[in-house]
């Protein structure tokens, strides 16, 4: 089953001079799939992934999300899509440095219709599938890089997506940390969670089912 | 998100940033701290004239003519009077000296002074009566007898004024202040000496603590005054001269009957003294309705400045939460790539700034209160009425939600996108 499929995408920045980011990108992904997209800087892997997890909005094309056409669709209900079907894990983490370890991966749940009793005890859950167990409380500050990015996979799955799209999830680690990072998406994925992973490694891409390569705005 | 999360998050962020949230809300507390001691003030100058208006009668009518009236014009002008109405004469005051030169006024043996004595009728007490009376009023019996008896002003002890009022000396003759000497002498029933006349003590009006003295007017000198009858008083004060002066008060009742009361009494003191008779005639509610225009005046103008100051308050708010907005995009992008929608982001800075203004409320109402019990006038009777916490909290709630509005509307509208690039 197809879990994302992009038909021609085009993504065109005003702003630098019509800079072409997308040239008719087309693509799909299956469920339970794990997909990495490599290619040079400027290339348009970073802008392919936020529009896959709509965050931003393609100049033409389409992208239907579990068939959902998302292209022409109101903010609210990009917002109600993305909050129940998509997972983020950015490369500096992007955790909120105030909140405990718990909070943080209870943070995308706060956001959904989530009975406010049963969000901690899932929280916890997911800290312990994570190996996070015993920094419950700590803060970011508090842990290593490789820690951080573990809580934000663990904060990835929170809401139950169907797909997590990780943006160089290993540029900020060691290789000790990078490795782990990997054994853990590998883990959710043999799980049947579907992985689209943007990476400048070719050692952790090569660690997925299928490595998509970019040059110019375009799929080779 | 629900609002105890977000309610936990904007505390949290105000926590994180102690000083930058007290700068901001200390505009708010200035005008709520404003607000809420106009609010205290005005309601209680509020109960008190409704306290002044019951006790002294809304319908009350105050004239003063230049001669001395008798019995028969107070039969003759009562019955002009509407129905149900109080008539009242009353004497000019006569201030009794101890000196060898005054009106000496001793009981046995001890001069007297700093006390005033009028003559006034039964119908007296149907106005301003705050008094506790112990023995008995003075009665038609003995106005109309010219009896000598005396009804005194006794004060309650108070210790500071004693303190002020030590013991005189007259022109080598040693005096006592009546207020004084009413501390520590039970006169019911005792006789004492005025101008050679031996009077009884039938009554003792004792007076209320000024505080809890709702007369329009209080007795600011707190000065002991002897009550005698109206007519004795002509007998023993006005009879060298042959002339006086009467005060006359008519209580009717209601505000509507005081204007006919008026006329009657205007037209009643031509026909005995001639057209050149113009008497003033003072109407209570015509100088109720003057003290409410002085009181809404003054404290419109503390009102102007609590709205200036809680102007302030507000653009401090506004100023902050866009500060706010600014060092927090890349949350704000984070938030919504988690699954925060618009109307989420929208409400978390809004929240973040009526707990800002909440917290300035509370401030605002602790410096009110303080300046409630320094500043006010009169603060024994001064009580916090729920409604002007509720409408201080309103108001603080209000001006912050309405100064945030703008910046947490251009928070809510950043798309994800931009706001996640932000450092």
């Amino acid at each position: 089953m197809v879990i994302a499929q992009c038909k021609k995408l085009i993504k065109i920045y005003s702003s630098a001079q019509n800079f072409r980011a997308l040239d008719e990108v087309s693509l799909s992904i299956k469920q339970g799939e794990f997909v990495s997209i490599m290619g040079p800087s400027g290339c348009g892997k970073s802008t392919l992934l936020n529009i896959l997890g709509l965050l931003d909005e393609p100049t033409g094309g389409e992208y239907l999300l579990e068939g959902v056409p998302t292209a022409r669709l109101n903010d609210a209900r990009r917002t109600q899509l993305r909050r129940n079907h998509i997972g983020f894990i950015f490369q500096s983490f992007n955790l909120m440095p105030r909140l405990s370890v718990l909070e943080n991966i209870a943070l995308p749940m706060r956001y959904s219709d989530m009975p406010r009793a049963d969000i901690l005890p899932r929280a916890r859950e997911l800290a312990v599938r994570v190996g996070l167990e015993k920094k419950l409380h700590s803060t970011p500050l508090q842990l290593s890089g490789g820690q951080c990015q573990r809580v934000a996979c663990a904060r990835s799955l929170a809401n139950n997506p169907s797909i997590i799209l990780a943006d160089e999830p290993t540029g900020n680690l060691d290789s000790k940390s990078s490795a782990d990072i990997l054994d853990l998406l590998q883990d959710l994925n043999k799980n049947g969670m579907t992985i689209i992973m943007v990476t400048h490694d070719p050692k952790i891409a090569a660690g997925t089912h299928r490595t998509i390569h970019m040059k110019d705005g375009k799929i080779l | 998100m629900r609002l105890p999360d977000l309610m936990a998050t904007g505390w949290a962020e105000i926590w994180a940033h102690k000083m930058r949230s007290f700068l901001s809300f200390f505009a708010i507390a200035i005008g709520i701290a404003t607000f809420f001691y106009t609010l205290s003030v005005l309601s209680q100058r509020y109960r008190q004239l409704d306290k002044s208006a019951a006790l002294a009668g809304v319908g009350r009518v105050d004239t003063e003519t230049n001669h001395p009236l008798g019995l028969t014009q107070y039969k003759d002008l009562s019955f002009r009077l509407p129905e149900g109405s109080s008539l009242s004469f009353t004497t000019d005051n006569e201030w009794l000296w101890g000196g060898w030169w005054g009106s000496r006024l001793s009981h046995k043996g001890q001069l007297l002074a700093g006390c005033a004595i009028k003559g006034i009728m039964p119908t007296w007490k149907d106005s301003n009566f705050v008094y506790k009376l112990e023995g008995r009023f003075i009665n038609w019996q003995d106005v109309e007898n010219k009896h000598r008896v005396i009804v005194l002003t006794v004060y309650p002890n108070e210790k500071e004024k004693r303190k002020l009022w030590s013991d005189g000396d007259d022109y080598g003759e040693k005096t006592v202040k009546l207020t004084d000497y009413t501390q520590h002498h039970h006169l019911l029933n005792q006789q004492i000496i005025v101008r050679n006349e031996t009077f009884t003590v039938v009554g003792l009006l004792h007076i209320p603590p000024i505080e809890k003295d709702a007369r329009f007017k209080k007795d600011q000198e707190r000065d002991s005054t002897l009550y005698i009858p109206y007519t004795t008083w002509y007998d023993l004060f006005a009879s060298d001269e042959g002339k006086g002066s009467t005060n006359i008060r008519i209580v009717t009742g209601k505000e509507s009957t005081a204007r006919t009361a008026g006329k009657s009494l205007s037209s009643y003191l031509r026909s005995q003294f001639g057209p050149k008779e113009k008497p003033e005639i003072e109407f209570f509610y015509e100088k109720l309705e003057e003290r409410l225009k002085d009181a809404r005046k003054s404290l419109n103008n503390m009102l102007f400045m609590g709205i200036i100051a809680m102007i302030a308050g507000g653009i401090g708010i506004m100023n902050v939460t866009m500060a706010v907005i600014f060092s927090r995009t890349k949350e704000i992008g984070i938030r919504r790539a988690l699954g925060a929608s618009r109307k989420d982001i929208l409400f978390q800075f809004v929240v973040e700034a009526m707990l800002l203004g909440l917290c300035g409320a509370i401030a605002g109402m602790i410096l009110g209160y303080l300046a409630v019990l320094h500043l006010a006038e009169d603060t024994s009777q001064m009580t916090f009425s729920w409604w002007v916490v509720v409408g201080s909290v309103l108001i603080a709630l209000v001006t912050s939600f309405l100064f945030a509005l703008y910046p947490a509307w251009q928070a809510a509208k950043l798309k994800p996108v931009e706001a996640l690039k932000n450092e």
